[in-house]
């Protein structure tokens, strides 16, 4: 059973860099033991961004094969990532909070553009809710995906702008100023929650997965069994008027 | 003869044995839980008119709006002379033209200015003129400059049917061309397809009325619940669906 | 090339056809106007009495309300198409799908100048802007902005047409993308109003002009998928 292996993997990797990031490494000179929340914060927006780059281009990929499958990749990953998404938001308010004194940071680009992101997620999959369809499903969600993630590097760009020609005052700085006491141990510490969110995700994916390829088999074995179906009704009906002599 | 520049293109000289106008294999179409079309496999040869008889329900449009580009198939293959539809769709879109049930007009504009509009859209440069000469044919001259939203259906179809002679295509496919329309509108349906098999132009015409279009049509092809049971005459080849057909091949993973 | 000839001739084609039923269809275009100019006035009521406080705030103001009104907007040019399954019919004709893109989001742009030139002058009443001076910077940022969400509009129009829920669909899926549109077009016309104080103007033009031209390419590039039945 590889992936459930991997599903303990990923579970103990979380505990134990948890462990390390909240017990072993030295707390920061600039933000003391508010910084700690970093570890999980960063792990999660990483996944929240690569799950939705995996979404585009298996999008893409649908399009160029029409290979359901791939469908099933790109919904996965739109499930999966919204929950990282959130988690990554919930991370960013409540490490925003003791740094910046506030819970919400317009002038922080990466926490509104995550805000973003996670509006982009809930749209593609409430679209997808709509649509019943698979064949015309897979390919709108493909293409509502791919024009959602080109939107996201120009969104992030634009914050920054916005941060960097504003003049006015501000309430905290938006830039989190670290001063790691010990950078080797604070690498390993993020590196190690990033490997093990990773491993997560990978648990995560391939389950969602594996229920969407069953969904989608059901549906297909349904498909084709009613095709079959009718084909039973009508050769009955042909042999029956076959007999009243033919043409 | 004038007929032959508003009802087909002028053939260029092209190799011995064309390709069928149409040519389907195990045509299915699902929507949502019922099968609209089970596994069709038609062959239809270039030139002939055929008619496609059946009840409602049987696939006589599914089957017209797979090979008018419409809507995609779910599992088989349909090919119009020769490229497929779900493959190569901008390929087959020049080589068909299509009556559907609804006519597709724009209410606030003018007759002329829809048939303007298609002429464009058709990419003819002679855009006026072919208006002139399709709304004389279909009896909509006098109210050229009209708005379609004061139409009746009959006028509606009548129109519709003008931009069907805009086209010019090889294959041109009708769906219940005779629905509203009064005597005098059939009788002109039934003028231009006579003036369609005479420029050469493969129609596929499904109906109600089968007498009528049966009288006009070198062959046709019965459906019922999705799968073609018979056909006869000339022009139109099957196999149809029998204890003894091929299974239905399901296309692995893949969609087409 | 001789393909991007015919394009051009399509999309042409089609946005005037739209123009056209658009200016026939009777009170739609006004009523969008109309609409569009009720919600800056009760963005003074939700914002006001304090003069000082909406004129600031004006900028974000104009740009929220022409957002509202072009939802209205490109969702009605989609709309167009829906009655009598015209959309259908246009996507058979031997045409390409950037053409047919080109077209709407062409009748989407006019549409959108015309709203954003109908709330400019009511803007600069109702909030106290003096626009002297100020004139080719709002030109230029009202059309770029108008480009973009025409580019940006006509394609989800084009998502949402035949959906359920699609009323609250097109917005839902539309504002997130606009977002770096409003920001940047917020900021130029205050920057465009405010003499342009700290040189910033040109920038958040360029950033418009970038959003524009991958949006519309991304638009031009997928619309035909969308047209797949």
């Amino acid at each position: 059973m590889p992936v459930r292996l991997l599903g303990i993997i990923g579970l103990v990797g979380v505990v134990a860099a948890t462990i390390f990031g909240l017990f072993v490494v030295p707390p920061d000179g600039n933000q003391g033991d508010a910084q700690r929340i970093m570890y999980p914060h960063v792990a999660s927006a990483w996944l929240a961004y690569g799950s939705f780059g995996v979404t585009a281009l298996a999008g893409i990929g649908y399009l160029w094969k029409r290979d359901l499958r791939l469908d099933a990749v790109a919904v996965s990953g739109a499930e999966i990532g919204v929950m990282f998404t959130a988690f990554a938001i919930w991370g960013g308010m409540m490490w925003g909070r003791p740094v910046w004194g506030v819970f919400w940071q317009w002038e922080d680009p990466r926490l509104t553009t995550t805000a973003l992101l996670l509006a982009l997620y809930v749209g593609y999959l409430l679209f997808r809710r709509l649509t019943d369809d698979p064949a015309r499903r897979a390919a709108r969600a493909a293409v509502v995906g791919v024009v959602a993630a080109i939107d996201i590097p120009i969104v992030h760009f634009s914050v920054e702008w916005w941060r960097g020609l504003h003049q006015g005052p501000t309430i905290g700085s938006p830039d989190r100023i670290l001063n790691p006491s010990a950078p080797l141990q604070f690498v390993i510490a993020l590196v190690s929650m990033v490997a093990a969110f990773t491993v997560v995700w990978l648990y995560l994916m391939i389950r969602r997965y594996q229920l969407a390829r069953i969904e989608w088999q059901i549906e297909e074995h349904g498909r084709l069994g009613r095709i079959s179906a009718a084909r039973r009704a009508a050769s009955v009906a042909v042999g029956g008027s076959a007999e009243e002599g033919a043409r | 003869m004038p007929q032959t520049t508003i009802y087909a293109a002028p053939r260029s000289a092209g190799p011995q044995t064309p390709p069928p106008a149409v040519a389907t294999v195990e045509l299915a179409r699902l929507f949502g839980r019922s099968a609209a079309l089970a596994g069709v496999s038609l062959r239809v040869e270039s030139g002939r008119t055929i008619a496609l008889l059946g009840p409602n329900g049987a696939g006589k449009t599914t089957l017209l709006r797979i090979l008018a580009t419409a809507i995609r198939p779910s599992f088989g293959t349909a090919a119009v002379a020769g490229f497929d539809v779900a493959a190569a769709p901008e390929l087959v879109r020049p080589q068909v033209a299509y009556l559907s049930h609804a006519t597709g007009l724009y209410d606030d504009l003018t007759a002329e200015e829809n048939l303007r509009f298609a002429a464009t859209m058709l990419g003819r440069a002679d855009g006026p003129d072919a208006t002139r000469m399709a709304l004389d044919e279909v009896g909509l001259a006098t109210v050229a400059r009209d708005r379609v939203r004061g139409f009746s259906a009959g006028m509606r179809r009548r129109l519709a049917l003008g931009r069907l002679l805009l086209s010019r295509t090889p294959l041109v496919l009708l769906d219940e061309p005779h629905a509203a329309l009064d005597a005098e509108g059939m009788r002109l349906v039934d003028r231009l397809m006579a003036r369609w098999r005479d420029a050469g132009v493969t129609v596929l015409v499904a109906s109600h009325q089968a007498e009528r279009v049966t009288r006009q049509a070198d062959g046709w092809a019965r459906l019922d619940g999705g799968l073609l049971l018979e056909v006869g005459g000339e022009g139109v080849s099957a196999i149809t669906a029998t204890r003894s057909a091929p299974p239905l091949r399901a296309p692995a993973a893949v969609h087409r | 090339m001789n393909t991007l000839r015919a394009d051009a001739a399509v999309a042409w084609a089609i946005a005037r056809k739209d123009a056209l039923a658009e200016l026939r269809g009777r009170q739609a275009v006004g009523s969008t106007l109309f609409f569009a100019a009720l919600v800056l006035l009760l963005f003074g009521f939700a914002l006001g009495p304090d003069s000082r406080r909406l004129t600031e705030a004006a900028p974000g103001l104009l740009w929220l309300a022409i957002v509202f009104g072009g939802l209205l907007t490109v969702a009605r040019l989609h709309q167009l198409e829906a009655d009598d399954d015209a959309l259908e019919e246009l996507a058979r004709y031997p045409i390409e799908r950037r053409a047919i893109y080109a077209g709407k989001a062409l009748a989407g742009l006019g549409a959108m100048l015309v709203l954003g030139g109908v709330l400019l002058p009511v803007v600069a009443i109702l909030y106290g802007i003096d626009l002297a001076g100020a004139w080719p910077a709002l030109v230029a940022t009202l059309l770029l902005g108008a480009i973009g969400f025409a580019a940006v509009g006509t394609f989800y129009a084009g998502v949402t047409v035949r959906m359920r829920a699609r009323e609250v669909m097109l917005p839902l899926l539309m504002l997130p993308v606009i977002a770096p549109l409003l920001l940047a077009a917020v900021k130029a016309t205050s920057a465009a109003l405010g003499g342009d104080p700290f040189g910033e103007l040109g920038a958040w033009l360029q950033l418009l002009a970038g959003f524009d031209v991958v949006m519309l390419v991304a638009g031009a590039a997928t619309y035909g998928y969308l047209l797949e039945e």
